[in-house]
C-alpha cells in the first residue's frame, strides 16, 4: 500500500514512515524511541477514527535500491527490525495495534491520511478482530532418533542366506524406521496444531525452518502462530506441556507478541 | 611469509574438495541402495541376484568408510545443508 519512493541519493526530501495503525496511542509511550533514523521523533498522526504512528525519514534511504542494500546487511537489517518492533510494541501498550510491514512509506503525512481514510474499514475490522488478543508462536520439533542397537525389523529369514541379503535387510529396516519416525513427527505436528486451533481465536501455519545448520540437529515439523486471548499464557503453557508429553515431540512457544501474523486480509 | 598461509589454504581447499566429491559419491551410493531395496521389495529378483546386489552395496559401503578414514573426513561431514530443503543426505 506504500507509494514507491523515488529520490536521488543526495536528496534530503523526507517521506513518512508508518510503523503501526491503532485507534488511539498515548504520545508519551513513544517518547525517546529512536525509530528508523535520527532526526525526527516518532509521533502520532491522527487520521479520523484511526491513529498512525509515524516518523519523517530521509526518502533517499528508502529507495528500492537503498533499501535492498540495507536488507542485505544483517546488522542493519537487525537494527531496522528491532527499531520497528520497539515502536510497534510501545504503541501496542495503548490498545489493539496493527503493525505495518517494515519499510511502509508514504510521500508525506497527507498521503498517509488519505491511505488511512481509504483503508479505514479494513483497519477497523482488523483492530476489532485482534482486540484483547496476542500472538504466540509455536514450533514443534520431531522427537529425536532413538539411539542404541538396531532391532531386526526386516524379519527372521536372514539366518540361512548370505551377508549381502543381511546387509540389504538391515538397510531396509533403517529406512523403514526413518520413514516411520517421519510420519510420527508429521502426525504429532498435526495433533498439536489441531489442539491449539481449538484454543486459539485464529491460527496461521508458517513455513517450517529447515534443519538447524549448527548446534542441535533437530527437525522442525510445525511453525505456526496462534491468536489467543490476552492473559492465557499459563493455560497455553499447560496445554503445550500436555501435548509434549502426549506426542513425544519437542514444543517451543514464544510470546506474547503483537499479532503480526494476523493483520493481513480482513 | 604469505607462502605458509597459501599452503594452509590450499590444504583446506583440497580437504573441502575431497569431502564434496565423497558426498556426491555417497549420494549416488545411497540412491542405488534405495533403488535396490525397492527392487527387492517388489520381489522380482532371484535370491542370487539379491545376494549379489547386497554384497556389492555392502562392499561399496565399506569402501566409502575406508576412503573417509584415509582422507580424514568424518561420515557426518558427507552432507550438504540445503537450507529450507533440509540436508542432502538423511542425518541419522
Amino acid at each position: 500500500m506504500s507509494d514507491l519512493v523515488t529520490a536521488a541519493p543526495q536528496d534530503t526530501t523526507t517521506a513518512t514512515y508508518v510503523f503501526a495503525v491503532s485507534r488511539t496511542v498515548d504520545p508519551s509511550v513513544l517518547a525517546g524511541l529512536p525509530g528508523m533514523e535520527e532526526g525526527a521523533p516518532v509521533h502520532v498522526l491522527p487520521c479520523g477514527r484511526l491513529t498512525a504512528v509515524v516518523q519523517a525519514v530521509t526518502a533517499a534511504h528508502f529507495t528500492e535500491e537503498a533499501w535492498q542494500a540495507r536488507l542485505s546487511d544483517p546488522a542493519e537489517l537487525e537494527r531496522c527490525a528491532r527499531a520497528h518492533h520497539a515502536v510497534v510494541s510501545a504503541a501496542a501498550t495503548c490498545g489493539p495495534t496493527v503493525p505495518l510491514p517494515l519499510a511502509t512509506l508514504y510521500r508525506g503525512d497527507s498521503r498517509v491520511r488519505q491511505a488511512m481514510a481509504d483503508e479505514a474499514d479494513r483497519f477497523t475490522s482488523v483492530l476489532d478482530r485482534i482486540a484483547g488478543h496476542v500472538e504466540w508462536g509455536v514450533k514443534v520439533y520431531a522427537a529425536p532418533a532413538p539411539s542404541g542397537p538396531e532391532p531386526d525389523v526386516a524379519g527372521a529369514d536372514t539366518a540361512v542366506k548370505g551377508a549381502g541379503l543381511a546387509y540389504l535387510n538391515r538397510k531396509r529396516g533403517l529406512q523403514q524406521r526413518r520413514h516411520h519416525r517421519h510420519e510420527e513427527a508429521l502426525r504429532a505436528a498435526e495433533a498439536v496444531d489441531a489442539e491449539l486451533r481449538e484454543f486459539a481465536a485464529a491460527s496461521r501455519r508458517l513455513r517450517p525452518h529447515g534443519q538447524e545448520a549448527s548446534g542441535r540437529r533437530r527437525v522442525q515439523v510445525l511453525n505456526a502462530a496462534y491468536l489467543v486471548a490476552e492473559g492465557s499464557a499459563a493455560e497455553l503453557t499447560e496445554l503445550t506441556g500436555l501435548l509434549e508429553a502426549r506426542t513425544g515431540a519437542e514444543i517451543e512457544i514464544s510470546g506474547p507478541w503483537v499479532p503480526y501474523s494476523f493483520v493481513g486480509g480482513a | 611469509m604469505t607462502t605458509t598461509r597459501l599452503d594452509l589454504d590450499r590444504e583446506q581447499m583440497g580437504r573441502d574438495l575431497v569431502a564434496l566429491v565423497l558426498t556426491v559419491v555417497e549420494l549416488l551410493r545411497q540412491l542405488m541402495e534405495r533403488q535396490a531395496i525397492r527392487r527387492v521389495e517388489q520381489g522380482d529378483l532371484s535370491e542370487e541376484q539379491v545376494e549379489e546386489i547386497g554384497t556389492t552395496l555392502m562392499l561399496l559401503d565399506e569402501r566409502m568408510t575406508e576412503l573417509c578414514d584415509r582422507h580424514g573426513v568424518r561420515p557426518e561431514d558427507l552432507n550438504l545443508d540445503l537450507g529450507p530443503l533440509g540436508s542432502l543426505l538423511p542425518r541419522d
